[in-house]
């Protein structure tokens, strides 16, 4: 029972980073903008295809192609940002049913050109066991996005921190009239913050696909799972998204060990509903979201 | 302005009379046309929390789901009989709906997305508690709507009957609910809640009492598609549609209005069945996607208001014609 | 009829009310009164329920203020009026009326509403939208008639006369008289004219920093040199 704990707890946490570069997009665009793109996930889900085509049709490593998926899902992202944009009324209501709609049309469009079946890597290289100590499993993708997501995580917050253009668009998400005052042009910081999310979710598509199977109705869980540690993490504390994400994992792969499969997701929406309504500033955060 | 009493009425005699008279004889779309009703019904229950409690709900499948299957084993395990049942789904939902309250305490995206995990959770939860819901299997068999006074209602224009009247009074008794005190302080709830409170307007619960009342309809709706259909299991009870299509219907016809979301699913789901699924037979949610896309960016009032204001529009040119020819 | 005893507010670690005692008597007339930011609003937000304050106790009557929802507040008799006039969106200016009777005092009377409007010089305007088609002085009329149609017994009026033309404040300013002398309502006007203050009130608070700095009659205070260089805001250092 031990060993399988400690299982549990390593998957957790290799999963767990992947659903933080997930739920750090959301969390930027809802820092800057106020609204909550329910099409988020259908963007991660976008870039794996992307990877899927690259591989199945042009023989490219699914790490090769990251570029260019970052660039189709930068564009659809902008493109979403646009359609936002024109919003005028009911801003927070109306963009939320827009990136609601948006998301179903990024679903059947994948239903479309790629099907329902359940796709997956065919490079070997991507499957191969990583095995530690003879007690903890994982696969080199896993191991491989384990890494990378930490380090563009850390990148991230680096750049929220460090670089000028990451302070303005925190100002511009603490306080947007001030942040004018002081030279920040907000739409470029807006338009900013959908690319950033677009780059971390473009790699999390790529970990899913080489790690894990993708298939259309994958998008929208995800984005549900974003939002879930989005509100465990307490918005706007990258750490507290990180910790909340490995939550998350450990969580589910500790339901799947135990109990049943089937009850994985239900763990995650109840940890969801207990904190939103327990303690709606976030385990980790301050943030206030009271009506 | 009399038109607007009119109109009403010329629809409703046509819905009962010339719909089954011109088309009763043609099953499949009967049957589409039940369906139709069926998603009205919850769009009209959605639309009423959203234009009159200000809440937007990404979950009705879960008041959808629950007053499906509370209806559906009371008449099975506990003998009720159907009409009784129904209305005790509904009641279930409601009750349902009590356990989601506390989101109401939560901001706009919050709450919509709350009541979405509660939606999932309800399903899980049909799934697992299989000594009482029959799991994943489902329910079969589940008693068809009765027969009144040697009239069938379980034949296609006897549901479509029994749905058209379940809508019709959802309508009828919001526009009642609109017009009334309650619903004016709810209406200026929307954007000026400090200002109703302190004359002593109780917001939270007036905002509960709506929420309770769209999943009581939501719930019926529900317990009708069961016996209509006979069928029933957890991931189609709960099914995500339950809450894309009525959310689709009623921003096409306008969610602020009282007709919207009846006319907008009509219209999407007979145009979705007939045209767009023959030419894609997968993925033509596709189009409503974009459909819902289009009406938030170009016309977020939604279709029926649009139509009022280009009639209203014609109206005056032509009679500016009368009197330029006068 | 209303008492705060040492209430606070602080917002964000920033005091906003320190230790503020206000006693307000049945049939009183109040003036509060103080410069730009001294936390006049902010006691009215207190005792509407609309601020929570960190420290402090509040009795209206008989009831334990702090401890009621924002609408009990109103139902047992408090009413206030926006500075900045918020009449409830998508009605018209009776449908504001009839919403307020109606929660405010748990029945409908038609006819008091109609004595409303009159009193108010708002019967014209009855059946226009309330958000939209009204002017300034009709907007702070409206006020006025929403918080009336509670059937307060503490009418709070927050710069009810500001902004508004001289002719325009002197009818208003004989209104608010002529509505404390018929109706034996204790009110408390925020108000920065002396004069009105001074026809009107019998007592005035003086509030600057979040402090209570003088309560007296209104002669007394505005002859008093200290009180007034608060007020008119010069500090010195």
């Amino acid at each position: 029972m031990f060993e399988l704990t400690l299982q549990a707890l390593y998957s957790g946490l290799l999963t767990g980073t992947y659903y933080a570069l997930v739920a750090l997009g959301l969390a930027l665009v809802f820092g800057t903008m106020k609204i909550i793109n329910l099409a988020h996930g259908e963007l991660v889900l976008l870039a794996a295809y992307v990877a899927y085509t690259a591989e199945s049709q042009w023989s490219l490593n699914p790490l090769a192609a990251i570029p260019f998926a970052m660039v189709v899902v930068s564009v659809v992202a902008i493109a979403v940002y646009l359609l936002i944009d024109r919003i005028k009324k009911d801003r927070e209501l109306n963009s939320l049913i827009l990136t609601f709609g948006i998301g179903i049309i990024l679903t059947n469009f994948v239903l479309l050109v790629w099907s329902a079946d359940i796709r997956s890597t065919t490079t070997p290289w991507f499957q191969q066991a990583v095995v530690f100590g003879d007690l903890l499993f994982s696969s080199r993708s896993e191991i491989l996005f384990f890494l990378i997501s930490v380090a563009l995580v850390g990148a991230t917050w680096w750049w929220l921190s460090q670089t000028w253009y990451g302070r303005a668009t925190r100002a511009v998400s603490s306080d947007r009239k001030a942040a004018m005052l002081m030279g920040v042009n907000p739409r470029q910081t807006e338009i900013l913050s959908f690319v950033v999310a677009s780059i971390l979710a473009t790699v999390a598509g790529i970990a899913i696909f080489t790690g894990q199977v993708i298939e259309p109705s994958l998008g929208h869980a995800l984005t549900v799972k974003a939002f879930i540690i989005t509100v465990l993490a307490g918005m706007g504390s990258i750490p507290g998204v990180l910790l909340g994400a490995i939550l998350i994992g450990v969580v589910e792969a500790l339901t799947v060990t135990y109990f049943s499969s089937s009850l994985q997701e239900l763990t995650g929406m109840v940890l969801f509903l207990v904190v939103l309504l327990l303690r709606p500033q976030g385990l980790f955060g301050f943030g206030v979201r009271r009506g | 302005m009399r038109a607007n009493g009119i109109l009403p009425a010329v629809a409703v005699i046509a819905l009962y009379l010339l719909v089954p008279a011109a088309l009763g004889h043609v099953d499949y779309v009967m049957s589409l046309i039940v369906a139709a009703l069926t998603i009205g019904g919850i769009a009209v229950a959605w639309a009423m929390l959203g234009n009159l409690g200000g809440m937007v709900s990404f979950g009705h499948a879960a008041f959808f789901g629950v007053g499906a299957y509370v209806s559906a084993l009371l008449t099975l395990d506990a003998g009720w009989p159907v009409f009784p049942a129904m209305l005790a789904g509904g009641a279930g939902a409601a009750i349902a709906s009590v356990v989601t309250m506390p989101a109401l305490r939560l901001r706009g995206p919050y709450f919509a997305l709350s009541i979405l995990a509660f939606a999932h959770i309800f399903r899980i939860l049909a799934t697992e508690l299989e000594s009482i819901t029959r799991g994943a299997g489902g329910i079969l068999s589940i008693p068809v709507l009765p027969t009144v006074a040697g009239f069938d209602l379980s034949s296609k224009i006897g549901s479509y009957y029994v749905i058209l009247t379940i809508v019709l009074m959802a309508m009828a008794g919001y526009a009642w609910l609109r017009r009334s005190t309650v619903g004016l302080a709810l209406l200026a709830m929307h954007d000026t809640e400090d200002a109703t409170k302190v004359v002593g307007v109780p917001s939270t619960r007036l905002k509960a009492m709506m929420l309770a009342l769209s999943a009581f309809i939501t719930g019926v709706v529900g317990a009708f598609n069961a016996h209509q259909i006979n069928f029933l299991d957890p991931d189609y009870a709960f099914s995500g549609l339950w809450t894309v299509l009525p959310i689709v219907a009623a921003i096409f016809g306008g969610y602020r209005t009282i007709s919207g979301p009846l006319v907008g699913a009509l219209v999407i789901y007979l145009v979705d069945q007939l045209v767009f699924k023959s030419f894609l037979p997968h993925g033509h949610e596709i189009i409503l996607g974009a459909l819902l896309v289009a009406m938030i960016v170009l016309s977020p009032t939604g279709l029926v208001p649009l139509v009022r204001q280009t009639v209203t529009l014609v109206r005056q040119t032509v009679t500016r014609g009368h009197h330029a020819a006068a | 009829m209303l008492q705060l005893e040492d209430i606070s507010v602080a917002f964000g670690g920033l005091a906003a009310l320190s230790n503020v005692n206000l006693r307000v008597d049945n049939g009183e007339f109040v003036g509060l009164v103080g410069p730009n930011g001294a936390g006049k609003t902010t006691v009215f937000n207190v005792i509407s329920g609309l601020v929570k304050p960190t420290a402090g106790n509040a009795r209206f009557i008989a009831m334990d203020l702090l401890k009621q929802p924002i609408h009990a507040r109103a139902r047992a008799g408090i009413a206030r009026t926006f500075q900045i006039p918020q009449p409830l969106h998508e009605l018209t200016v009776r449908q504001n009326l009839i919403v307020a009777q109606k929660f405010g005092t748990g029945h409908s009377d038609p006819k008091r509403i109609d004595e409303i409007l009159d009193f108010l010089g708002l019967t014209e305007r009855a059946e226009r939208n309330a958000a939209n088609d009204l002017a300034l002085t009709e907007h702070k009329a409206l006020e006025v008639g929403k918080a009336l149609a509670t059937d307060p017994k503490l009418l709070l009026l927050d710069e009810a006369l500001a902004g508004l033309e001289t002719t325009g404040k002197r009818q208003f300013t004989q209104m608010i008289k002529q509505l404390h002398e018929e109706t034996g309502l204790a009110i408390v006007i925020i108000e920065h004219d002396i004069e009105t203050i001074s026809e009107l009130c019998q007592r005035a608070v003086v509030l600057d920093f979040g402090k209570v700095i003088a309560d007296e009659t209104p002669e007394r205070i505005f002859r008093d040199p200290e009180v007034m260089r608060s007020y008119t805001g010069e500090r010195s250092a």
